[in-house]
């Protein structure tokens, strides 16, 4: 069990370590796109490797406490397919608000073939 | 707008119902009816928004397999490696980046599997597909990527979703 709990803990603590980059990454980062593509390793292996860790924790800690495991399952599902909409509906929207980099982008295919 | 198809009917109810199972975790009979009907008259009205192609894909065992290979095996080591990349851009300060968006065919026919394709690449920390578009029969993704190392075209689609491509490619053409 030792082990296990072990296994559970670095898991955790790999979460956090993915959770800081993330949010060092929103607050340095030059403009709004990046900040959104450093924001994007919050919730994927920031969350995942949390509720991996969650979810062994229920089932061989709480005596395989089945309603808890499937709602940490569900959970893990839904941020899976519900973030990559948001994020890109986010960066669609904030592209069309005319929104641009201080820096001219290295290349602009969106802007020159729709917008500009 | 289209039609509503029974399978498409079908298959919105069966998600609903496994959502609602999954979400409340009791069996009683009360519950379960419930449930049901509730589901219905959502797969009665959202179906035909939901699903436009062959809504049994995965009753095609080496579909079904080649799809969970995917979701098991090659996404997630795609998402660790980004991950890893990414971590180490913030944690160096966030210096050594070069933005831009690039435009790059895809050779994904069905609506799934441009979802899903896009979805991948959104979900990989440093490209996020921002708008499809379709010319001459071919579909482009403008992607933003963080780390613009290939110009656009073929040389940057391959370096942002070759793999993933690949991958679904297997299970949707």
């Amino acid at each position: 069990m030792t082990a296990l709990r072990i296994v559970i803990d670095v898991l955790i603590a790999i979460s956090a370590i993915f959770a800081l980059a993330g949010t060092i990454g929103v607050l340095k980062m030059p403009d709004a796109f990046s900040r959104m593509q450093a924001s994007t390793c919050i919730p994927t292996l920031g969350t995942i490797c949390a509720l991996l860790g969650a979810l062994l924790y229920a089932i061989f800690f709480k005596n395989g406490d089945a309603g808890s495991a499937v709602k940490i399952a569900v959970i893990c599902l839904l941020i899976l397919v519900t973030n990559p909409i948001g994020s890109h509906i986010l960066a669609k929207g904030a592209y069309k608000a005319g929104i641009r980099p201080e820096k001219k982008m290295e290349t602009d295919d969106l802007g020159r073939d729709l917008y500009d | 707008m289209r039609k509503t198809t029974f399978p498409a009917i079908l298959a919105t109810f069966v998600l609903c119902f496994a959502f609602w199972v999954l979400l409340t975790w009791s069996f009683t009979m009360q519950e379960l009816i419930a449930g049901g009907v509730v589901s219905l008259a959502v797969a009665l009205f959202s179906a035909r928004f939901f699903i436009h192609e062959k809504a049994f894909w995965f009753a095609n065992p080496a579909k079904f397999f080649s799809g969970l290979f995917y979701w098991l095996c090659i996404f997630p080591i795609e998402l660790v490696k980004a991950n890893l990349n990414m971590a180490k851009i913030c944690f160096t300060g966030c210096k050594k980046i070069n933005p831009g968006i690039v435009k790059v065919p895809v050779d994904l026919q069905s609506e799934y599997g441009q979802a899903a394709l896009a979805n991948s690449i959104t979900l990989t920390p440093g490209t996020i597909t921002m708008e499809t578009a379709e010319e001459d029969g071919q579909n482009y993704f403008y992607i933003h990527w963080i780390d613009v190392t290939a110009p656009s075209g073929k040389e940057a689609g391959d370096a942002i979703k070759g793999t993933l491509e690949k991958g679904l490619r297997r299970v949707w053409k």
